[in-house]
């Protein structure tokens, strides 16, 4: 007679063979106390309970900070009136490009658009000799 | 002469700069400074020599600027990416007339380039435009800027220099060294 209760088959199934196993990371980190408390009530004002969920968000926060500066976007906060407030972190500066240029309007007629779209569009030209001069100053 | 090219800087002499078109002078001399500082439209870069270094022998600025992929017709809008097209602006390039005649306009434009290259590799842009004065047309066209539009049409004539010409210029310049 067949047991009542079948026992689990330790085998793994084919689709655990082929999926490789994901291995978590552990991360340890010394916080002095101030800082400590800190993670606290972060993680009690947006209702967290869990390490791994605060690291996860804020490691996502931070990989955007890292990729908007990157672009040369600045990070700022803006109140409802209107006041803004730029993130200055230094550590993010250092991933700011060094040649970072303010956005300008320019007027352009149709035409103008339309030779531009076509020069954009089509094979590049050749450098004339003047212009490979001026990258060899 | 040794010269230097750097950005503007609040101390540079430029009360004194005249490159004989008084709209140009008169926006180094006022706007500049106020433009990169305090409301960020656009950056200019002077060129000084190395004994007198506050004394602003000739400038160019450049600000960033898109077009939007809907403005393009639409036959062309296929071979473009799916986003607005980055283009940097070359807005002014000027030398004082002192010292017209020694290649200062060539050293500037040749920085402006390169840091349209670097500014393709670290941000994205396709091209550089700038809307150059008619008797100046012939002077970026030797750099390979070509007139955009209707060639007899108004004051200035805008220019488009495509940044894969100035990437295959520099390319070619670092092998021939």
């Amino acid at each position: 007679m067949p047991p009542a209760i079948k026992k689990k088959s330790s085998a793994p199934t084919a689709q655990a063979r082929t999926q490789p196993k994901v291995r978590k990371t552990k991360f340890q980190a010394d916080l002095a106390p101030s800082e400590d408390q800190m993670v606290r009530s972060l993680k009690a004002e947006l209702e967290m309970t869990s390490n791994s969920d605060f690291l996860t968000d804020a490691l996502a926060l931070f990989r955007w900070a890292v990729s908007e500066r990157k672009r040369g976007h600045r990070i700022l906060s803006e109140s409802a009136m209107g006041e803004r407030k730029v993130l200055l972190f230094p550590r993010l500066e250092r991933v700011a490009p060094e040649v970072n240029l303010p956005q300008a309007e320019i007027a352009w007629t149709p035409q103008e658009i339309e030779s531009l779209a076509k020069l954009a569009t089509g094979k590049p030209a050749e450098p004339t000799p003047a212009l490979i001069r001026a990258m060899r100053h | 002469m040794a010269i230097v090219i750097r950005k503007l800087e609040e101390y540079d002499e430029v009360e004194h700069f005249d490159c004989g078109d008084e709209p140009l002078n008169n926006y180094l001399k006022r706007h500049a400074w106020m433009n990169q500082q305090k409301i960020a439209i656009g950056v200019t870069y002077v060129a000084v020599e190395q004994s007198a270094p506050r004394t602003v022998l000739g400038y160019f600025t450049l600000a960033a600027s898109s077009l939007k992929r809907e403005q393009f017709p639409k036959k062309y809008v296929r071979g473009l990416p799916p986003y607005d097209l980055p283009l940097l602006l070359l807005a002014r390039l000027a030398v004082d007339r002192r010292f017209a005649g020694r290649g200062l306009g060539a050293a500037l434009i040749s920085e402006a380039l390169k840091i349209a290259l670097h500014i393709a590799e670290e941000i994205g842009c396709r091209c550089v435009i700038t809307d150059a004065y008619r008797d100046k047309i012939a002077w970026y066209a030797h750099y390979g800027f070509k007139p955009l539009g209707d060639a007899a049409a108004g004051k200035t004539q805008k220019m488009f220099l495509d940044v894969r010409t100035i990437r295959a210029a520099y390319d070619r310049a670092e092998t021939e060294r």
